[in-house]
């Protein structure tokens, strides 16, 4: 998937979090800044990787705020913000999926 | 307990005598500029946290010293920057005491610049101001650099003289034009008067200012004590963000017109001609160039304009700014400043 213009999706409330979606030119530039970044800043990493990977974004910029969010929190943020950019928001989410 | 998030609309009176109650017992005042405003009650609609937005800024927070620690601030922010987002705003900045500064940085903000013991600038992208100083140094050139700032509200002889000055003294002068949209003329018609104005003088490079040069009228107030606290406090942060910017084009000069009527702008040169030095920077105040016995202001413009009295401008303008005034594309800008109602700043 392609993202088409900024998105962003979640809070910045406890146990969630924030992730912008960006377009991009140069791969995925991720910035994450997180809560508990010491215990779990590499798997927080891993998790928004592989979501996009699924998604098939390949080029974007990414913040994620983290505030302690679960893997699955994590996920359905990513998921969100991606779907908003590409205008796929309003119908057929392919929660899950890719859109293709 | 929980708690209910709403807007708190201009006209809603109740609303607003609850915000000014928080915010009188959290020690700020209500900022004069503020496009949109939420608050966060609780079950008996007492007003617990509040947060608004100005343009790309979120400002004027203020949070129930009996409900600290309940990441009510998270939930105000997150909620003005999905409502930024949706406006099609996604650099966000805030500016806020210096002591506040942790709490951003930790709803991911970075820390621009800040005043000692004064205010601390943040924004929400991870080296956007080093990298807005990095595309700048494209422009770099080798010699003598000064540079410039102006509103240009509208593009004057003044303005003109002072370019042509700096364009005479130095090898390259860098012209900054405020891009924030808060006057009268708006940032399209100032950017082109601006660059048709100066098109004879093959040195100059203009740049739109970013979001990194702000205007006195969108600095916020609310924490400031006194008119003076944030006419200094708006200086000197002016002055922390130039200095990189002025590192990045190698600036040697910074030319400043000369301020006898606006009360802000002359203590606003009073600092520069302070500050600028300690940061190897000279300071170069030229004095207004004359029509008819009257200094040239932009502000003496927009007033003449406002009054009918277009035709009166004709050894206040250069030719390209007379030209767009007499055209029909002008239309829209004259309305504009016929129906303000103030178009002088104190």
């Amino acid at each position: 998937m392609e993202i088409l213009k900024p998105a962003m999706a979640g809070t910045l409330e406890s146990s969630d979090a924030q992730v912008t979606v960006e377009p991009g030119s140069d791969g995925i530039q991720l910035t994450l800044s997180s809560s508990v970044m010491n215990q779990y800043g590499r798997q927080i990493k891993a998790t928004v990787l592989e979501t996009l990977k699924r998604l098939e974004v390949t080029n974007a910029q990414v913040t994620v705020v983290d505030k302690g969010a679960l893997d699955c929190t994590l996920k359905a943020r990513v998921e969100c913000a991606v779907f908003r950019s590409c205008g796929q928001s309003q119908a057929n989410i392919p929660w899950g999926g890719a859109v293709r | 307990m929980a708690y209910t998030l709403s807007e708190i609309r201009p006209d809603d009176k109740r609303g607003h005598t609850k915000l000014r109650a928080l915010l009188e017992g959290e020690g700020i005042t209500l900022d004069g500029n503020l496009d949109y405003t939420c608050g966060l009650f609780d079950e008996d609609y007492q007003l617990v946290a509040t947060g608004s937005t100005f343009g790309c800024t979120l400002r004027c927070f203020a949070v129930d010293h009996r409900h600290r620690g309940e990441g009510l601030l998270n939930q105000v922010v997150s909620h003005l920057m999905e409502r930024q987002t949706e406006r099609g705003i996604f650099h966000q900045f805030v500016y806020t005491k210096c002591r506040s500064t942790k709490f951003f940085q930790d709803l991911g903000f970075y820390e621009i610049a800040r005043v000692e013991d004064t205010l601390s600038f943040l924004e929400n992208r991870r080296g956007g101001f080093s990298s807005f100083c990095q595309k700048l140094e494209r422009d770099r050139r080798p010699g003598k650099s000064g540079a410039i700032v102006m509103n240009a509200n509208p593009f004057t002889l003044g303005h003109l003289s002072l370019v042509e000055r700096a364009a005479d003294e130095c090898d390259t002068v860098h012209l900054f034009v405020l891009s924030e949209e808060q006057s009268l003329v708006p940032f399209p018609v100032r950017w082109k008067l601006v660059q048709e104005g100066v098109a004879h003088l093959s040195n100059v490079i203009c740049h739109p200012s970013g979001p990194y040069m702000i205007s006195s009228a969108t600095f916020p107030s609310y924490f400031l004590k006194d008119e003076q606290a944030v006419i200094t406090g708006h200086a000197k942060l002016d002055l922390a963000l130039f200095g990189p910017i002025a590192q990045a084009l190698g600036i040697q000069v910074r030319y400043v017109g000369e301020e006898p009527r606006s009360l802000v702008t002359g203590l606003y040169n009073q600092i520069m001609a302070q500050e600028l030095p300690k940061a190897g920077i000279q300071y170069v105040e030229l004095p207004r160039l004359q029509a008819g016995g009257q200094p040239i202001s932009a502000s003496a413009v927009r007033q003449a304009i406002h009054d009918g009295r277009l035709e009166t401008l004709r050894d206040q303008l250069p030719q390209t700014t007379w030209d767009f005034f007499h055209s029909s594309q002008a239309q829209p800008v004259i309305d504009a400043i016929r129906s303000s109602a103030e178009v002088i700043h104190y």
